[in-house]
């Protein structure tokens, strides 16, 4: 991996990956690089917080392992859990060999028989620094975001039957959040910050354009005016970018060229997800230039 | 405190005083960040303005509201002109973000006169003395009576705080069988799980919003209810708190942070200057477009406190209301008014509203305050 000496070297990178970034998101990933700390990326759903992890990792030519956050995530999830089954079976087959407890002990509780989660595996990587994203992290909660706090100063795991696994390459980090709840300070203060919003006209229009290179001028105009002005609108369910990309690609694919009333009838359901929006947005349609 | 880059004689002392003029403001900046400041600038960063700007806002905010006031920050403190700027030291030249830290001691609202003739020559004992205060209206205590009731309410409302955890736990019951635990037990057994291990479930904190309604009328109810509300904190694992009369305020930050008093002084200074009328439709409202989204998940349980007399729009409140209602276990209404005797909710308002409300209360006494416990354990 060739070092990175600019954030405009990132930029062109992440261009040269359909990944349409500002000036100020190439920045602060150069920081997250060469100041190695955590990256909390914060935002509206559906703006491209993840992506950033996916598309770094391809930049980095490295892994990227991911965690998913839920309500609830623990340890065993998160972290590493006992195959049990194979370990029943181990303990089975060595009941009539001459080991004595402690040995069939430490075979049982080995290597062999560890399931890996994301966490653990972060740190396990052989040849280089991977990329752990960590999304969605508002939906988990705060004991496990205090865990997480700890683990991400030492980089390192305590399991009690084996010892301690220290990393040999500190992983890349970057948490995503959608903001459904305060995250604790001492979390944010941890990390990096960076918030990204809904993009405007034409940055939103150079994204569709790039994750669909056939898209008619007009067809695209059209559709990115239509939801910038939704998202003015005092929606349930603001869409996100990839909600325009979904709508653009159906109206493509169902054949429309323009977005007709009838264009807007068919395909509404792939840009609001909600029957108020629906049928707010239809009552109040112009087609459009 | 310098104010400006035009003061400073190198670029480390440039950084540094900008970090602390930007902690003045209330930005959460400690020695590592500017740490982590001067090794940006040391990158080269510092060459491109942009780029260091950039650089120091991911370092330094750790919100999208921080963001916004760290570029007027920025542009005040490497831009502007000495000649225009006067010598102001220690003066926030911005409207701060964090409220700062102040202990303010407890003022008792409104209690009336204090009339000492109700307390001497008194021959209660202590014990009936508390049982009579716990069923006594909130409106109508003494300032003495109130300053007991407090230090009563304060040591019933702990004993409850504890009930509620000691009941969720013994609620639990087993957990799933903890089969690593069983497994290494059962290595001397030769394999066979003679004792089976449990693991501990853990407990599911419930989610808890709580509207508190400080308009004039219900004055002297808030100071109980607000201390009531704090005294819940430990129980719920996300507690908001609002209160409102003509305008919405989120008080959460300041309940977490043990500032009930400042809290309150706080907002009855500002209650003084909101014309009389409550709007409890409007400020519904505020809530569900403003805050609903971040703040209405996992289904929590909706706590009104309020005596439903309101000069704003009864279809407008109906309306609100059930949007709440959508994502909300419960809403549980408390109306101080309805400890009178024949009580019937005439106000338009109140009336649209119950056909919304889960459960309908009295918050008008100590007692029934305490009652409330039934509910909140199922919250």
């Amino acid at each position: 991996m060739e070092a990175i000496n600019s954030a405009r070297e990132i930029m062109g990178s992440l261009d040269e990956q359909h990944y349409v970034a500002d000036e100020e998101l190439a920045t602060v990933l150069f920081l997250l690089l060469r100041m190695h700390k955590p990256l909390l990326l914060e935002g509206p759903p559906g703006v491209g917080k993840t992506e950033v992890a996916l598309v770094l990792s391809q930049l980095l030519n490295t892994r990227l392992i991911r965690l998913q956050c839920y309500e609830g995530l623990d340890v065993s999830a998160a972290v590493y859990e006992w195959n049990y089954q194979k370990q029943l079976l181990g303990i089975k087959l060595q009941e009539h060999t001459p080991l004595s407890v402690e040995e069939k002990e430490h075979h049982i509780f080995s290597h062999e028989y560890l399931l890996t989660r994301p966490l653990l595996q972060s740190i396990m990587e052989k040849e280089r620094a991977p990329v752990l994203l960590i999304d969605e992290l508002d939906r988990s909660d705060e004991e496990f975001e205090a865990f997480l706090l700890e683990l991400l100063s030492v980089f390192q795991i305590t399991i009690p039957e084996l010892g301690t696994v220290k990393a040999k390459y500190k992983p890349y980090v970057i948490l995503t959040s959608n903001r459904t709840r305060e995250l604790s300070d001492a979390l944010k203060r941890r990390c990096l910050y960076h918030w990204i919003d809904y993009p405007d006209f034409e940055k939103e229009k150079t994204i569709v354009r790039k994750k669909l290179p056939g898209i008619e001028q007009q067809l695209l105009e059209q559709v990115v005016g239509h939801v910038q002005a939704f998202r003015e609108k005092k929606l349930a369910k603001i869409p996100g970018v990839s909600e325009t990309i979904d709508w653009a690609e159906s109206l493509m694919t169902l054949g429309f060229r323009e977005v007709s009333s009838k264009a807007f009838e068919q395909t509404l359901g792939s840009v609001l997800k909600s029957m108020e929006d629906i049928s707010q947005a239809k009552a109040e349609f112009v087609p459009g230039p | 405190m310098k104010h400006q880059a035009f003061g400073t004689k190198s670029i480390t002392e440039s950084v540094v005083a900008f970090m602390q003029f930007a902690r003045g403001h209330g930005l959460n900046i400690g020695i590592g960040e500017t740490q982590e400041a001067l090794f940006c600038a040391s990158q080269d960063l510092i060459q491109n303005r942009k780029a260091f700007t950039y650089a120091l806002k991911a370092i330094c905010c750790t919100s999208p509201e921080e963001r916004k006031v760290f570029d007027q920050l920025f542009l005040l403190f490497w831009d502007s002109n000495p000649l225009d700027q006067q010598d102001q030291k220690n003066r926030t030249l911005l409207q701060g973000l964090v409220q700062k830290n102040t202990n303010a001691s407890l003022v008792l609202l409104g209690h009336g006169s204090t009339d000492p003739r109700t307390t001497e020559g008194k021959s209660f004992s202590g014990a009936s003395r508390t049982e009579r205060l716990k069923k006594t209206d909130l409106a109508m205590l003494t300032q003495i009576e109130a300053e007991l009731l407090e230090k009563i309410s304060e040591k019933l409302f702990r004993q409850m705080a504890v009930r509620l955890h000691r009941r969720r736990k013994m609620d639990q019951g087993n957990g799933p069988v903890n089969l690593r635990r069983t497994i290494r037990g059962s290595i001397a057994f030769g394999g066979e799980p003679m004792e089976l291990f449990h693991r501990t479930r853990s407990p599911r904190k419930r989610r808890l919003v709580v509207f508190l309604d400080v308009s004039g009328s219900m004055d002297k109810y808030s100071v109980f209810l607000l201390r009531f509300i704090y005294a819940l904190r430990k129980h719920f694992r996300q507690m908001e708190a609002f209160v409102f009369s003509t305008s919405l305020i989120r008080i959460s930050k300041g309940l977490q942070q043990r500032r009930v008093d400042w809290v309150l002084n706080h907002i009855t200074e500002r209650a003084d200057n909101w014309s009389s009328g409550t709007r409890i439709g409007e400020c519904f409202r505020e809530f569900n477009v403003v805050y609903g989204k971040r703040i209405m998940n996992g289904a929590p349980t909706v706590l009104v406190m309020s005596d439903g007399l309101d000069t704003g729009d009864p279809p407008l409140l109906l309306a609100e209301m059930k949007q709440l209602k959508k994502r909300a276990k419960q809403i549980v209404w408390l109306n101080p008014l309805k400890g009178m005797k024949g009580y019937v909710p005439e106000a338009k308002g109140m009336k649209a509203a119950l056909g919304v409300i889960d459960d309908f209360r009295s918050a008008h006494t100590l007692d029934s305050l305490l009652e409330l416990e039934n509910i909140l354990a199922d919250a």
